[in-house]
C-alpha cells in the first residue's frame, strides 16, 4: 500500500519540481534585459543630468527637504547615503560618479559593479527627499534591482565585445545564456504584470474610472491641460469613455494574457501604445520610456533576433579598410567596432590583404568604408555614414549630424588625426609600454 | 564530483527560494493590509522592501485625479503685493516641471513641515524686491464640463477655483 503511495508523491513532486524549473529556470539569453538595462541607463543618466543644476535644492540640507524631516521617519531601513553628507562637495562628488555610472550602466562598462551603485544612487535620491518620488522612481528602483541580481553585462556590453575585438577585429562576442537569466527576466516580466495588475485593481475602486470620466478630469487640470485636446474630447466625449475604459481594460488584460505565446504581441503593443499616450499628451516622457523599457522584459529573443537581422540585410554588409600597422587606427577600430553589436562592419587590413577597390595610396590618406553598391567612403564621411546605421553608434548621431558643423570641424580634424597617427601610436604604445613594466615591477 | 553535484543543488535551492522571496515581496507589498496573512507577510517582508525601495502601492491616477495650483505673494518693504504663478515659468519638456509641482503639492498638503523652508528659499530668490513676506495660496479646481470647455472657458477661471491662504511666512530682515 505504501508503495503506490510514495510512488505517487514521488511523481507529483517531481512535476511540481519539473515545473518550477521550466517557469523559472529556462535557459535564456540576456537580450532582453540587456535591452532594459541600456534603456533604463539611458533614461536616469539624462534625468539625473537635468537635475545638475537644482542638486542642492533638491536633495541638499539647504534645499527643499529638511533633513530632520526626513530622519523623523526613524526607520533603520530607510537609508540615503545623502544622511551621512555634510560638506557641498560630497553631493557634488556622489551626484558626479553617480552620473558616470549610469553612462557605464547604459553602455556595459564594468556592468557588474557599476550597476550596484547606480541602485544605491537612485534609492539615495528617493529616500532622501520622498517628496519628488512618483510611479517612475517606483518601478526605475524596482527594475534596477532586478537588473543588479542579473547577469547582465554579458551581450550588447562595450567591455565584453571590446575585450573580444582586442583580439580579433572579426570576432564575435559568443552568445550568452543561463537559468539564472532566465530566472530574472521572469521576475522583471512579473514585476511588470504585477504593477498593471494594483494599477488596475486601484482605479476600479474609483467612482471617476467607474464612470468613464477619469481622462477628462485628467486633462482639465492644472498640469495637463491642452485646449486642443480639451477642445476634442470636448466635441467627442466618446473619446473621453474609450480612452478611460481602454485604459482599464489593458490594465486588468496584461497581467493574465501576457503570458500566452498568441496573446502577448498585441498587449505589448497595447502597453506600448497607452504608454507613448501619456508621453506624448501628458509629459510623462520619463515615465512612459522606463516603463516601456521595463516591457521589453516580454519580448522574446527571437524577436530581436529577427529585428536585427532584418535591420543588417536592410543596411547591407559594410567594409571598414583601415591601417593594421598603426597602432593607433586599430585601438580605435577596437572602441568604435565595440559598439556594433549586430556585427554589420567587416574590417579589412590593407597592410596584409589589400582592397580590390580602394588602393593602398587612398589607404595611406584615410580609412575608408566600402558600402553594399561599391562606394567608397573616406575618413570623416565614412565614420559619419556608418553612425546611423548601426545602432550601438546611435549616441553619436548628434555628434556627426549638426548642420553644417559637424563636416566643418569634422574633416579638419579627422585629416589631422589621419596624418599623425604615427605620433599618435608611439604616444599610446610608450603609455601602454610604461603601464606594462609598472605591473611587471 | 560528490560536491560539485551537491554544490548544483544548493544553487538551484538558494536560486529558488530568491526568486519565490522576491516575487512573494513584489505582491504582498501594494496588497491592501486588510487580512491577517497578509499583514504578517508584510512584517516579514517589510525591512526587505523598504531597503530596496521595492514598497510601492502601484496606484496611478487613482483613486482620485485632483487638479491644484500654488501661488505665492511676496510684499514688500513699502508693502505692495507681487504675485507669482511657478508653473507658468516652467517648460513642460523638462523634468523640473514634475520636481517643482511635487513640491508645491507638498507645501499644500503639509505646510507645517515645508513652508517655512520654501519661503525662506523665495525670500532670498526675490531679495532684489526687499520683502517682507510671502504668502503661500492653493489654487483648488473644481469640477469643469464639457460644455464649459466648448463655451470658451478655462479650468483655471475664477468660477472654477477656490482659493485658500496655505501660510504666511516672514522674511527674515536684511
Amino acid at each position: 500500500m505504501s508503495g503506490p503511495v510514495t510512488l505517487t508523491v514521488r511523481d507529483t513532486f517531481a512535476a511540481l519540481s519539473r515545473t518550477w524549473s521550466q517557469v523559472w529556470f529556462q535557459d535564456s539569453p540576456t537580450s532582453p534585459l540587456e535591452l532594459a538595462r541600456i534603456g533604463i541607463g539611458a533614461a536616469l543618466l539624462l534625468h539625473y543630468a537635468l537635475a545638475t543644476p537644482h542638486l542642492f535644492d533638491l536633495w541638499g540640507d539647504a534645499g527643499w527637504m529638511p533633513r530632520d524631516v526626513v530622519l523623523k521617519i526613524g526607520d533603520p531601513w530607510v537609508q540615503s547615503v545623502f544622511f551621512y553628507f555634510g560638506a557641498p562637495w560630497e553631493w557634488v562628488a556622489f551626484h558626479g560618479l553617480f552620473l558616470l555610472c549610469c553612462a557605464a550602466l547604459m553602455v556595459g562598462w564594468r556592468t557588474s559593479w557599476v550597476k550596484w551603485i547606480v541602485l544605491v544612487g537612485q534609492i539615495s535620491y528617493d529616500y532622501r527627499n520622498p517628496m519628488l518620488t512618483y510611479g517612475v522612481d517606483w518601478i526605475a528602483a524596482s527594475l534596477l534591482f532586478i537588473l543588479c541580481v542579473a547577469p547582465v553585462g554579458r551581450a550588447l556590453s562595450l567591455d565584453r565585445v571590446r575585450a573580444v575585438k582586442v583580439r580579433d577585429l572579426d570576432a564575435r562576442l559568443p552568445p550568452y545564456s543561463s537559468a539564472w537569466a532566465g530566472a530574472c527576466t521572469r521576475l522583471m516580466q512579473i514585476q511588470m504584470a504585477v504593477a498593471f495588475f494594483y494599477s488596475a485593481i486601484s482605479k476600479l475602486g474609483a467612482d471617476i474610472w467607474w464612470s468613464g470620466d477619469a481622462v477628462w478630469t485628467v486633462f482639465t487640470i492644472d498640469e495637463y491641460y491642452n485646449r486642443i485636446i480639451l477642445d476634442a474630447l470636448a466635441s467627442h466625449y466618446w473619446l473621453v469613455n474609450l480612452a478611460t475604459y481602454g485604459t482599464i481594460l489593458i490594465e486588468i488584460a496584461f497581467p493574465f494574457l501576457i503570458w500566452q505565446r498568441s496573446t502577448r504581441p498585441y498587449l505589448l503593443a497595447a502597453v506600448i501604445f497607452l504608454h507613448l499616450q501619456f508621453a506624448l499628451l501628458m509629459g510623462l516622457f520619463y515615465f512612459s520610456f522606463v516603463m516601456i523599457m521595463g516591457h521589453m522584459s516580454f519580448v522574446r529573443p527571437e524577436w530581436l533576433t529577427r529585428l536585427g537581422a532584418a535591420w543588417k540585410r536592410a543596411i547591407g554588409e559594410m567594409e571598414m579598410i583601415y591601417d593594421g600597422g598603426c597602432g593607433f587606427c586599430v585601438r580605435s577600430m577596437v572602441w568604435f567596432l565595440a559598439f556594433d553589436g549586430l556585427g554589420q562592419i567587416n574590417t579589412r587590413n590593407f597592410r596584409t590583404d589589400p582592397s580590390p577597390i580602394v588602393s593602398d595610396a587612398q589607404m595611406e590618406e584615410a580609412l575608408y568604408l566600402v558600402l553594399p553598391d561599391g562606394r567608397a567612403l573616406p575618413g570623416f564621411e565614412a565614420y559619419r555614414y556608418v553612425v546611423l546605421r548601426v545602432p550601438g553608434l546611435w549616441w553619436q548621431v548628434p555628434l556627426f549630424y549638426v548642420p553644417v558643423l559637424s563636416r566643418l570641424l569634422g574633416h579638419p580634424l579627422y585629416n589631422w588625426i589621419a596624418s599623425h597617427r604615427s605620433l599618435l601610436s608611439s604616444m599610446g604604445s610608450r603609455a601602454v609600454a610604461g603601464a606594462s613594466r609598472q605591473q611587471e615591477r | 564530483m560528490i560536491w560539485n553535484r551537491w554544490r548544483q543543488r544548493l544553487t538551484y535551492l538558494v536560486m529558488s527560494a530568491f526568486v519565490a522571496w522576491h516575487t512573494l515581496a513584489m505582491v504582498i507589498a501594494p496588497a491592501p493590509d486588510s487580512s491577517v496573512p497578509v499583514r504578517t507577510l508584510r512584517a516579514a517582508l517589510q525591512p526587505y522592501l523598504t531597503l530596496f525601495r521595492l514598497d510601492n502601492p502601484w496606484n496611478f491616477f487613482a483613486p482620485t485625479i485632483g487638479g491644484a495650483q500654488l501661488r505665492y505673494s511676496l510684499e514688500d518693504a513699502a508693502g505692495a503685493r507681487h504675485t507669482f504663478t511657478p508653473t507658468e515659468q516652467l517648460n513642460w519638456f523638462h523634468p523640473d516641471f514634475i520636481w517643482f509641482r511635487d513640491w508645491h503639492y507638498a507645501i499644500i498638503d503639509n505646510p507645517e513641515l515645508y513652508a517655512d523652508r520654501a519661503g525662506a528659499l523665495l525670500c532670498r530668490k526675490h531679495a532684489s524686491l526687499r520683502p517682507v513676506s510671502i504668502t503661500f495660496v492653493h489654487y483648488e479646481q473644481g469640477s469643469f464640463t464639457p460644455a464649459d470647455q466648448l463655451s470658451g472657458k478655462h479650468p483655471m477661471d475664477p468660477e472654477f477655483i477656490t482659493v485658500n491662504t496655505v501660510k504666511t511666512v516672514k522674511c527674515p530682515a536684511p
